[in-house]
């Protein structure tokens, strides 16, 4: 396989904090070493609850990234807290961006994809996510983009078989250091 | 009015054109048909019944699916690559109905197949794919196909056909911004005889103004629906962007042009307009919305007014809308289908009163 970025820049993680207790309950990607903290986040109201900017940065800081597989996003400082935001309007309607280690990276649709699909999976269903690579961060940022949003390349990509499989091992690590 | 559903998001619906059937096509690889009856006592509720499913054998998503002018054959389009032929065997003599039984599975494209349409006379069906071709098929009898051309002229996946209520004219839109419109050359190919830019993004999806295709209608990722108008000129196409309609607030995934209910349209007679008809549009926002789309009676200066007559948000709760279909039969002037994301199919109709009933 072709190394893109042989030498990449790690940064020290942050500390989990809390455990994202709005992901679902069959979610595959929280283990049972997170329920001793449940009891904390129990709400008897039935409002819906929004969900912050810390809370979706714990559900994607983990993921191992395609190259350096021993290495989180967080560590190579691809995804970051303040990237995340909110449409001022809908709240429910989010924007994770995302900055590749070096502007070729070829990895990059690959990395935004697990990203996406770990947020499917994890979010309620009314979070409508819209991700984009850093501006200025990668030579086809629009063409990456582009393809990153549209839904039925999505939807096709994950009937690959070859190309789930290796997104189900970046996504396995995203709750261990949680 | 709402149905039990797919196991997974719902990509299309169509409306069978000569009989009461309403056919839905997932992700979970299967067509869902339903049957439809009205009833005497209330001659604007329509009573919806499960039919069946069609398993349909394809190994990933069928994401478009078209039934033939006649009625009697089911296209499939799959991102496995192919497209199947389904028609009912004939029922038994004990009266039972038959079974959908795949006739014929045409193998092509090399990628996921996105679109698929038959001509206003069925003889012929177009298709395209993420393989950035659209191929067009003849019909002939017993389910038997020839392809009359592969057309390479999009620089990117093709999202969507759709053929000219009338003469032989195929549209299609694309991933590369641009809608392409070919033609037959009776001597040699099809070929491509226009190219319409104008859109931001992707453009997702394509519907002529049903009574003289006139006029194109475009839906895009860039959250707008453009009409085009067609020139006049003998043997050449030419196309201007003539609305842009804005309303949307993401990617407009599907829309679909009717003729107005005749009410509608003698008010604009008397009004001394044309009534064009009604564009209903859905997409990743969730909304419904129905345009109302007329035209000033000076046929030189051709000035078109859209009005949103009937605005729907949260049709299937939080969820995308992929689909929105009128039903093309007559008498049922003012119903369309949608298809979501929650992997239901719900069924509404413009009131007279421009209330929308469920």
């Amino acid at each position: 396989m072709e190394v893109f970025n042989p030498n990449p820049t790690v940064f020290a993680p942050t500390k989990s904090h809390r455990v994202a207790q709005f992901a679902k309950p069959h979610s595959l990607w929280l283990n049972d070493a997170d329920s001793d903290q449940e009891g904390e986040y129990e709400d008897e109201s039935n409002e819906v609850e929004a969900i912050d900017q810390d809370e979706i940065f714990e559900l994607i800081r983990s993921i191992s990234d395609p190259e350096h597989r021993s290495m989180s996003l967080e560590q190579l400082a691809v995804v970051s807290a303040p990237q995340i935001t909110f449409d001022l309007k809908f709240p429910d309607r989010v924007t994770v961006e995302f900055t590749p280690t070096v502007p070729h990276c070829g990895m990059s649709t690959f990395i935004g994809l697990s990203i996406r699909v770990r947020l499917l999976r994890s979010l309620p269903e009314r979070y409508k996510i819209d991700i984009k690579v850093k501006p200025g961060s990668h030579q086809s940022e629009h063409a990456l983009n582009k393809q990153l949003n549209d839904k039925e390349r999505v939807a096709a990509a994950l009937e690959n078989p070859a190309l789930l499989e290796v997104l189900e091992q970046c996504l396995s690590t995203a709750s261990l250091n949680a | 009015m709402r149905f039990p559903g797919h196991d997974d998001r719902a990509w299309h619906v169509a409306w069978n054109p000569t009989r009461s059937i309403l056919a839905s096509c997932s992700a979970d690889k299967t067509v869902r048909l339903y049957t439809y009856t009205s009833s005497a006592s209330e001659p604007n509720t329509l009573k919806f019944n499960y039919n069946t499913t069609i398993p349909t054998g394809h190994t990933k998503t069928v994401r478009a699916i078209a039934w033939s002018p006649s009625g009697k054959t089911l296209a499939t389009a799959s991102f496995d690559a192919n497209i199947g032929i389904w028609e009912q065997e004939d029922s038994g003599e004990d009266g039972e109905k038959g079974e959908w039984e795949c006739m014929s599975l045409l193998e092509g494209h090399e990628t996921e197949c996105k679109s698929i349409a038959y001509s206003s006379t069925g003889t012929l069906l177009a298709s395209c794919s993420r393989d950035k071709t659209v191929w067009i098929w003849e019909v002939h009898p017993d389910a038997d196909f020839e392809c009359m051309g592969v057309l390479m002229e999009h620089s990117q996946d093709v999202k969507c056909v759709a053929w000219h209520p009338k003469e032989e004219i195929l549209a299609s839109a694309s991933y590369d911004d641009t809608i392409k419109l070919y033609l037959d050359d009776p001597s040699d190919d099809w070929f491509c005889a226009a190219t319409l830019s104008g859109h931001g993004s992707t453009v997702w999806t394509l519907a002529w103004e049903p009574e003289q295709g006139q006029y194109l209608a475009s839906g895009s990722d860039d959250h707008t629906i453009r009409i085009w108008r067609r020139l006049p000129g003998q043997g050449e196409l030419k196309f201007q962007c003539i609305a842009v309609l804005e309303g949307h607030d993401r990617s407009v995934y599907s829309i679909s042009w009717t003729k107005a209910p005749p009410y509608v349209s003698q008010q604009a007679a008397a009004d001394g307009q044309r009534n064009l008809g009604w564009i209903a549009s859905t997409g990743g926002d969730g909304t419904i919305f129905v345009w109302e789309l007329t035209l000033g009676d000076n046929e030189d200066a051709p000035h078109i007014r859209h009005s949103i007559i009937t605005r729907i948000d949260a049709a299937h709760g939080v969820h995308d809308l992929n689909s929105i279909v009128w039903c093309p039969r007559p008498g049922m002037e003012g119903t369309f289908a949608t298809a979501g994301d929650d992997g239901h199919m719900k069924v509404w109709k413009v009131q007279r009163t421009e209330e929308v009933g469920k």
